[in-house]
């Protein structure tokens, strides 16, 4: 064609066509963006209650309705029922919620039925103020990145987001991170700063008294504030029956240098590894032996041990979320990162903000999506509890001694934190997996079996699922 | 229908008609209730039967005929028949507890005491709180750290160290049953103290004057009237039990382990956290045909048990 083209062009006439093709295209609008569609009366957005701080977005409402002039009508739930509503949803196909917050485990499941938005985000009038670049690489890789027909497999990490990479990759963008929750290590900073603590712990150790770097100093601080008769434990472990104990083991597995994925991208177990085994038997040994975890850890969630720390029981622990004290324990809370071993990695997973591929207002619900996640709405949700998804609202957060008033260092271990986190393995059956490996790692906790018995077993339990799911081993 | 086919008269045309007739308007009578029942009970069970032969993703591509894969996996599952001994176990230590207690309790209530009223009033309380309410409470009850149950053990010297009631299998039990007979043993007690207020007296007095005790009159008088109500009771629990499912996924979530886990549990993880349709299909279907078989001989008991009404 290009050549009978040439046949009745002259070469001047051919460069004078394409520049003016060029030109022309360069000032188009975009096809699919073109015309903005018509904006909508409200949007429906289905959110989390506490798991995403709720309280952030909705705080964020007022200023959403005088920045687009119309409503978000939020409704949030907690993670079961959140999960099932998202699920049944999208299952049937509904068009009710325009945007919903989607948490990172769903994700494989979902590939088919979230809108991916990555010709939104390349689209330069859409998406002129969104500063793709400014969120984490990692969490935005690890949330949002996806391929729609092998939702396993990452996107190969880099240090910026490009989402003309992304797509030339042949993945997609499914949404765009709003909460990133990640381990961090709360400690009693009135315990640790207390001189008389001090020095009965060099007394002791032979060391200063701080918060533990390495998982043989977690061990050694929490067994020196462990004195029952005053109620008082070293720490917390969320060992009850639930996703949380998963979260505990595969970040001390990280630790003591195996894969915290615990499956990796060959569809293989490597979490019944000797590393595994070393880490489950430091966890239980943490609860049976030197006995440092309060009464009732083997049946401890999140929630549980976030209110154990509040009451004062313990003088460290791990959680998802910052803790704070009620009024009677008179003390003050400070954070550090999880402590390191042959290698770190705590637990984390980010919610993200999607687009409902069944929609009718889908370009409006991205740049809904697009403000909540934005800058200056995550700077200012700051006070109210969200854990920002953006470096430069890390930034501001480091910035602002109102803050640091309130949330001491919590802001500056988390953005570490993140920097180091290990996410989930990408299946689709998840949950089945999950409650596999926690079944295990509780029956350890508990001492009904032994790391090594019990890790074969889940690790076998592990194989069927994924053989039953369609995942062959590569 | 039996004694007019037997007449013969269906033979005479004309009134052959006018049956047709009746029979016509019988139908188009039942006809929304059939309709009604079509729609929420046969449409969903012929699905529900149609999916559990198939790999159903609701999510994306790949739902396929499997034939009879999703019941070998739920047959072949070790884990589905823990999870049936568990409910069994569940099923049968609840509804006997209750039985024993809901009697005592109408023995005691039925007594004509001032306070009667007021403890029978006390005693259905736990009947109106939600399953799930209860169960965050007995949570706190017996959370280790600060809950009230351990608390006071240790306080009266019982115990020395706090039980760890939910992660423990054997407390664990003791927890789930223990909420499941505070929440409905005052059922069993209202259904017996209605029977009770109509035990005759005539009996009664004669077997008094005949120098019967206590025990001989509840043995031979009372517990022979209560047999019905005892077995309505009974019919009525079990199938309530083997339906429950909010207070065990909040009190133990299944732990310690999977210690806890009883059918539903499961059947809620792969319907409604799975999304594998099937597979829940298969499993609530072989449940369903197991129901039916324990519910049949019950209902027979109760048809054996309730004789004594009809007479």
């Amino acid at each position: 064609m290009i050549d009978n083209l040439g046949a009745y062009l002259s070469r001047r006439n051919f460069l004078a066509l394409g520049a003016s093709l060029a030109g022309a295209a360069a000032f188009a609008p975009r096809p699919a963006f073109a015309a903005a569609a018509a904006k909508p009366a409200s949007l429906n957005m289905l959110y989390a209650t506490s798991e995403a701080d709720s309280d952030a977005i909705k705080a964020a409402l007022p200023d959403f309705k005088a920045a687009f002039g119309f409503d978000v009508n939020l409704e949030t739930m907690p993670y079961n029922a959140l999960q099932q509503k998202v699920f049944a949803e999208l299952a049937s196909s509904s068009p009710y919620y325009d945007a919903m917050i989607v948490d990172t485990p769903w994700m494989p499941a979902l590939t088919n039925k979230i809108e991916p938005i990555t010709d939104m985000t390349l689209d330069s009038e859409l998406s002129g103020d969104l500063d793709i670049k400014d969120f984490i690489a990692k969490v935005f890789f690890d949330t949002a990145v996806f391929k729609r027909d092998a939702s396993n497999q990452h996107f190969p990490a880099t240090d910026t987001v490009d989402p003309a990479a992304i797509k030339a990759a042949g993945f997609e963008i499914f949404g765009l991170p709003i909460q990133a929750n990640v381990l961090t290590l709360a400690y009693r900073k009135d315990l640790f700063d207390d001189p008389a603590h001090q020095q009965a712990y060099k007394a002791k150790t032979g060391k200063d008294l701080a918060p533990p770097a390495d998982w043989d100093e977690f061990a050694a601080v929490a067994a020196y504030f462990t004195d029952p008769s005053k109620r008082r434990w070293g720490t917390t472990l969320m060992a009850g029956a639930g996703d949380w104990a998963t979260d505990d083991f595969k970040t001390l597995l990280a630790g003591f240098g195996g894969d915290g994925h615990m499956i990796d991208d060959k569809f293989e177990t490597v979490f019944d590894s000797p590393e595994g085994v070393a880490a489950l038997t430091y966890y239980a040994d943490l609860i049976d032996t030197r006995k440092v975890t309060p009464p009732g850890t083997t049946s401890a969630s999140w929630d549980n041990v976030a209110t154990s720390f509040a009451d004062g029981l313990t003088a460290m622990s791990m959680n998802y979320h910052d803790l704070s004290l009620i009024p009677t324990v008179k003390g003050s809370v400070a954070y550090a990162e999880i402590p390191r071993g042959k290698s770190v990695g705590p637990h984390f997973g980010t919610w993200m903000l999607s687009v409902n591929s069944f929609s009718k207002n889908k370009e409006w619900a991205y740049r809904a999506i697009k403000w909540f996640t934005s800058a200056a709405t995550q700077t200012k949700a700051l006070a109210h509890q969200l854990h920002p998804t953006r470096a430069s609202v890390y930034a501001a957060a480091a910035a602002d001694p109102a803050l640091s008033a309130k949330f001491g260092n919590f802001y500056d271990v988390l953005g570490k934190s993140l920097a180091v986190g290990v996410g989930r393995p990408r299946l689709t059956n998840y949950g089945d997996v999950d409650r596999a490996i926690w079944v295990a790692v509780n029956n350890v906790a508990r001492g009904a079996a032994k790391p090594e018995d019990a890790l074969k077993k889940a690790a076998g339990e592990v194989r069927e699922l994924l053989k039953q799911a369609g995942y062959k081993a590569i | 229908m039996t004694a007019h086919g037997a007449t013969g008269e269906l033979k005479a045309p004309a009134r052959g008609l006018r049956l047709s007739r009746d029979a016509a308007l019988g139908w188009l009578l039942m006809s929304p209730a059939l309709l009604l029942l079509a729609t929420m009970a046969i449409a969903p069970a012929i699905y529900l039967v149609y999916v559990s032969f198939r790999h159903e993703n609701l999510l994306g591509p790949g739902s396929a005929y499997v034939g009879l894969q999703n019941y070998a996996r739920v047959l072949s599952d070790a884990g589905a028949w823990s999870d049936a001994l568990s409910t069994l176990q569940f099923v049968v230590l609840s509804v006997a507890i209750e039985m024993a207690l809901g009697l005592g309790l109408a023995l005691l209530l039925n007594r004509r005491l001032p306070e009667t009223n007021l403890l029978t009033a006390l005693f259905i309380l736990p009947l109106g709180v939600a399953p799930v309410v209860s169960a965050l409470v007995f949570r706190v009850l017996l959370d280790p750290a600060y809950g009230w149950i351990d608390y006071y053990l240790q306080s009266w010297g019982l115990i020395a160290e706090p039980i760890d009631w939910l992660g423990n299998p054997v407390t664990a039990w003791v927890a789930v049953i223990g909420l499941d007979v505070w929440q409905w043993t005052p059922f069993v007690t209202l259904i017996l103290l209605a029977a009770l207020s109509g035990v005759p007296s005539e009996p009664k007095e004669a077997a008094i004057l005949d120098g019967a005790g206590p025990l001989a009159l509840f043995w031979h008088i009372t517990l022979p009237f209560l047999r019905p109500f005892l077995a309505i009771a009974a019919v009525l629990r079990v199938i309530e039990a083997f339906k429950t499912f909010g207070s065990i996924f909040v009190l133990t979530g299944g732990g310690p382990g999977a210690s806890t886990e009883v059918v539903n549990l499961t059947l809620y993880r792969i319907a409604l956290q799975d999304f594998d349709i099937g597979a829940a299909a298969a499993l609530g279907l072989v449940f369903l045909a197991f129901l039916s078989i324990i519910t049949s001989q019950l209902v027979k008991a109760l048809g054996r048990n309730t004789d004594i009404l009809e007479d």
